[in-house]
């Protein structure tokens, strides 16, 4: 799967679409497919702060639980809670299932462009 | 990962795509893209192929050897016939486990012996150094030999074709049978570690893996890795050596009788005479029968015991987590995930699928099923219920998801 280039990335493997002062967040092909078939979402409330560089939520495969981090700091606006039944839509779609969308304020993590991001995958193997 | 051994199917694993990774000192397929709830369920419903040539197959030789493996295992060789296998654990001098491991008496006579991968050398360094007490001998053949599982509803029907008919209808659990399939030697049983009432273990000779392998997915099995290996074992509530065998989170050792299972693994008849552990293992069927009817007073000798549990409340539960019961801690979650099933309308499987969050938890030995408690999950408690099981797989070819009624 191509890395959409309109979106920025963490070396955690979120990805954030930026537009005005809404971020979107989601997490990236590499990462649904490396954590494998996802089983469980934990995920935060309307209005809580998200922080960048911190967990806001954590997800998990039938394996293991990964951490979320966000990418950015903030007041989360919106949470996609359908992912709490289906939290596999992160596996089918992981550019289209967002999870939560953060109003900004303050600080943002220096975010990768695709071909950067790409560049780490590689480098991770 | 070039210091990992790799098994016969190495090859074949990675031409088809699966994710290796290190296990226990193997390089094995954890998955293949296909994923772990995909291949759980095509076993529950269709039949599915697991390499096991990672676990260690040794022959046990000389005219001793009845005598031997009395003495170091907790089953009775004298009950195992040509043609049957037998469920058993490694016993230490306190009624621990060193390890759990099926032995096969071949039609033949030969005795084969599978221990866990993981284990293999310690087992070896154990059973050898006893072994120079009798006139015995044991032949580590793992190289020469693969094993292959082949486990769900259609597995009889796969394994039939491939002997051309030769495969009894009515072939028993813990029945091996020395066939031909297709001209190739094969050591066919009917065990296996998944909870299928239908499924196989069959040893053929290395060169004769890949295609064994091939041959049945042509015919409709499907691979399956590590990862539906242990959600289908904990779904069928079998215990892994290392989560309900060996220490507890505290590093203490856990006694044999802390597994249900162990009923059917030791046994006490005077043709099997003295064994190592057998005063302790005596002491803990007498806890463990007293315990089963109710008597608490035998918490004492068995304080805590392997049981089945599953979450009610929203989450994953995971080997480590600490069990209360009110706020006192009563043991650990041993085993857990999340696991698929399929829903049943009466005894029909329906194409529909759900999760649950299950587990396998050693806990205070006074809990019964249907007990409410509460897990540990990174800082939140949350409820959960012990159950008498997961699965029930007495009425072939199909297993079903023992569902707990408030969910």
């Amino acid at each position: 799967m191509a890395t959409p280039n309109e979106l920025k990335y963490t070396s955690t493997h979120e990805w954030a679409k930026i537009e005005g002062n809404t971020a979107t967040i989601g997490i990236s092909d590499h990462a649904q497919q490396a954590l494998g078939d996802l089983v469980f979402i934990n995920l935060p409330q309307e209005g809580d702060e998200a922080v960048a560089g911190e967990a806001f939520g954590d997800l998990e495969s039938v394996k293991a639980v990964s951490d979320l981090i966000s990418p950015v700091s903030g007041t989360i606006c919106a949470v996609n809670e359908a992912l709490l039944d289906a939290p596999e839509m992160l596996n089918e779609d992981p550019y289209g299932a967002w999870i939560i969308k953060v109003e900004m304020s303050g600080e943002t993590e220096e975010l990768l462009d695709a071909a950067a991001y790409d560049a780490l995958c590689e480098q991770e193997g | 990962m070039s210091d990992l051994k790799r098994t016969q199917l190495y090859e074949t694993h990675v031409a088809a795509g699966a994710t290796m990774v290190d296990f226990g000192g193997w390089e094995m397929p954890i998955q293949y893209p296909s994923g772990i709830v995909a291949e759980h369920l095509y076993t529950r419903s269709v039949c599915s192929l697991f390499d096991v040539s990672h676990m260690g197959r040794l022959l046990v030789e000389g005219p001793d050897r009845i005598r031997f493996l009395q003495y170091v295992l907790t089953s009775n060789i004298a009950a195992l016939t040509p043609g049957k296998a037998q469920y058993c654990i490694i016993p230490d001098e306190n009624g621990g486990a060193i390890d759990d491991a099926y032995l096969y008496q071949l039609e033949d006579g030969q005795l084969l012996f599978v221990v866990n991968a993981s284990n293999t050398e310690k087992d070896l360094a154990h059973l050898e150094k006893i072994a120079k007490n009798f006139d015995c001998e044991i032949k580590n053949i793992s190289a020469d030999w693969a094993a292959i599982a082949v486990q769900g509803p259609k597995s009889n029907e796969y394994v039939d074709l491939l002997s051309g008919g030769k495969l009894p209808e009515d072939i028993k659990r813990n029945t091996v049978l020395t066939m031909q399939l297709e001209g190739r030697d094969a050591y066919v049983a009917k065990t296996g570690y998944t909870g299928e009432p239908l499924g196989f273990e069959i040893y053929v000779r290395s060169e004769n893996a890949a295609w064994l392998w091939n041959r049945l997915t042509e015919l409709g099995a499907k691979p399956a890795g590590l990862g539906a290996r242990d959600t289908l074992r904990l779904e069928a509530s079998m215990p892994l050596y290392g989560h309900e065998m060996g220490v507890d989170a505290d590093g203490k050792p856990m006694p044999i009788f802390a597994v249900p299972l162990a009923k059917f693994a030791v046994n006490f008849s005077e043709e099997k005479s003295d064994f190592i552990g057998k005063a302790a293992l005596e002491k803990q069927l007498d806890a463990f029968m007293r315990l089963r009817d109710g008597d608490f007073s035998a918490c004492s000798v068995l304080p805590k015991s392997i049981r089945a549990i599953t979450l009610t409340d929203r989450g994953v539960i995971r080997a480590g987590m600490a069990v209360y019961r009110g706020e006192e801690q009563i043991g650990w979650v041993t085993s857990g995930t999340m696991v698929p099933y399929f829903v049943f309308d009466g005894e029909t499987r329906t194409e529909e699928t759900g999760k649950r969050a299950i587990g396998l938890c050693y806990i205070a030995s006074d809990v019964r099923p249907g007990d409410s408690v509460t897990v540990d999950v990174r800082g939140k408690r949350l409820a959960a219920v012990i159950t008498a099981k997961h699965l029930e797989n007495r009425t072939p070819p199909l297993a079903k998801a023992v569902l707990i009624e408030n969910k």
